[in-house]
C-alpha cells in the first residue's frame, strides 16, 4: 500500500507544533500566578503557533 | 458479520466497500479533531476570562490537534491525504457542529459538555474495530482520557454557569439550546444503510440511533443535574 504524499511530513510537522504548544503550557502553568510575563509570552507563543495551523497553509510547510 | 482483525498490509486486499468505508470515516474524524480548535482558537484563546483559561484552551486545541494527526497518519497510510481539511473555511466541514465560530465563553464551555461528548462516544466507535491501526488509536488510553479532560472542562463551567443563577444561568441556558440539536445531529440519521454497514464490517460498534439515545440519557441526566432546561430535541434538527 502507497501512503498518500507527505504522510509522514505531515506527522512530523504536527508534532513540532503540539511540542511548542505543549511545552509552552507547561512552561507558564506554574507562573500563572508569580510571573505574568512568562505567561504572557506563552500565551502569545501559542497564538503564535495556532494561527499557523489554523491557516493551513500546508504547501509552506514543507518548503 | 466481519471478525476478522486487519492490519495496514491487509487493506489493498479487503473488499471495495470496506476501503471506502474506512477511508471515509478517516477523513470525516480527522475533520472533526481539527475543526474543534478552528472554532474556538481565533476568538477564545484571546478572550477566554482568565491566563489560566487562555492556556487550557491552548491545550486543548494541541490536543485536539494530536487526534487529528493520529486519524491523518492512519489515513495517510492508506493513500488518504487528509491535509485538504486544515485549509478548509469552517463553512465546509464534513459535519454541521463545526461551520460555525464559537465567540462566548459560555459556547466554549457548552462545546466542551455537549460536542465534545460526542466525540467521545465517537471515538468510543472504534474501540476493537477491525481494522487494527484505527483501534489502536482509541485504544491508547491518552486519546479518551484527553477528550475526557475537555468534556470535564466544560461540564463543570456550564454548571458552574448554572449555579449563579440568574443572568449566568441565562447565558448558559441559551448556549446550551443552540447546541443541543447540533450534538443530537453529530450521530447521523437513525436508519442509515451506511452505518448498518459500518457495522457489519466492524467498523462501528453501534447504530447511529442506539449511540444518540445513549448520550440523549447521558446529556439530558446532567442538564437536570444542573437545573437547566432540557431543549426539545426535535427543534432545529437536520437528522432523526
Amino acid at each position: 500500500m502507497e501512503a498518500a504524499p507527505n504522510t509522514e511530513a505531515l506527522d512530523e510537522q504536527f508534532k513540532e507544533f503540539i511540542q511548542a504548544l505543549q511545552s509552552a503550557v507547561s512552561r507558564a502553568m506554574p507562573h500563572v500566578k508569580d510571573d505574568p510575563k512568562i505567561v504572557d509570552k506563552a500565551i502569545e507563543d501559542c497564538k503564535e503557533i495556532l494561527d499557523v495551523v489554523m491557516e493551513g497553509n500546508v504547501s509552506e510547510w514543507f518548503k | 458479520m466481519f471478525n476478522e482483525k486487519l492490519e495496514l498490509k491487509d487493506f489493498e486486499k479487503q473488499d471495495p466497500e470496506y476501503q471506502d468505508l474506512l477511508r471515509r470515516v478517516l477523513a470525516i474524524q480527522a475533520d472533526c479533531e481539527i475543526g474543534g480548535p478552528n472554532l474556538y482558537v481565533k476568538d477564545i484563546l484571546p478572550n477566554a476570562p482568565t491566563k489560566v483559561d487562555q492556556l487550557i484552551v491552548a491545550r486543548t486545541a494541541a490536543e485536539e490537534m494530536d487526534h487529528y494527526r493520529k486519524m491523518a497518519k492512519c489515513a495517510g497510510d492508506i493513500g488518504v491525504d487528509v491535509s485538504y481539511v486544515l485549509s478548509w473555511p469552517n463553512q465546509k466541514r464534513y459535519v454541521e457542529a463545526f461551520r460555525g465560530q464559537i465567540t462566548t465563553w459560555e459556547d466554549f464551555a457548552v462545546f466542551g459538555f455537549l460536542i465534545d461528548r460526542v466525540g467521545r462516544y465517537q471515538l468510543e466507535e472504534f474501540i476493537g474495530a477491525s481494522y487494527q491501526p484505527l483501534a489502536r488509536i482509541v485504544e491508547d488510553p491518552q486519546v479518551i482520557r484527553e477528550e475526557e479532560g475537555h468534556i470535564d472542562f466544560g461540564t463543570n463551567k456550564a454548571a458552574e454557569f448554572a449555579a449563579k443563577g440568574g443572568e449566568a444561568k441565562e447565558r448558559i441556558q441559551g448556549a446550551v439550546d443552540r447546541w443541543y440539536a447540533k450534538g443530537l445531529d453529530m450521530f447521523g440519521r437513525s436508519e442509515s444503510k451506511r452505518s448498518e454497514r459500518y457495522m457489519y464490517w466492524g467498523l462501528k460498534r453501534r447504530t447511529n440511533g442506539e449511540a444518540r439515545r445513549q448520550y440523549t440519557e447521558e446529556v439530558n441526566g446532567l442538564l437536570k443535574q444542573m437545573g437547566l432546561q432540557i431543549p426539545d430535541p426535535n427543534k432545529g434538527r437536520l437528522y432523526t
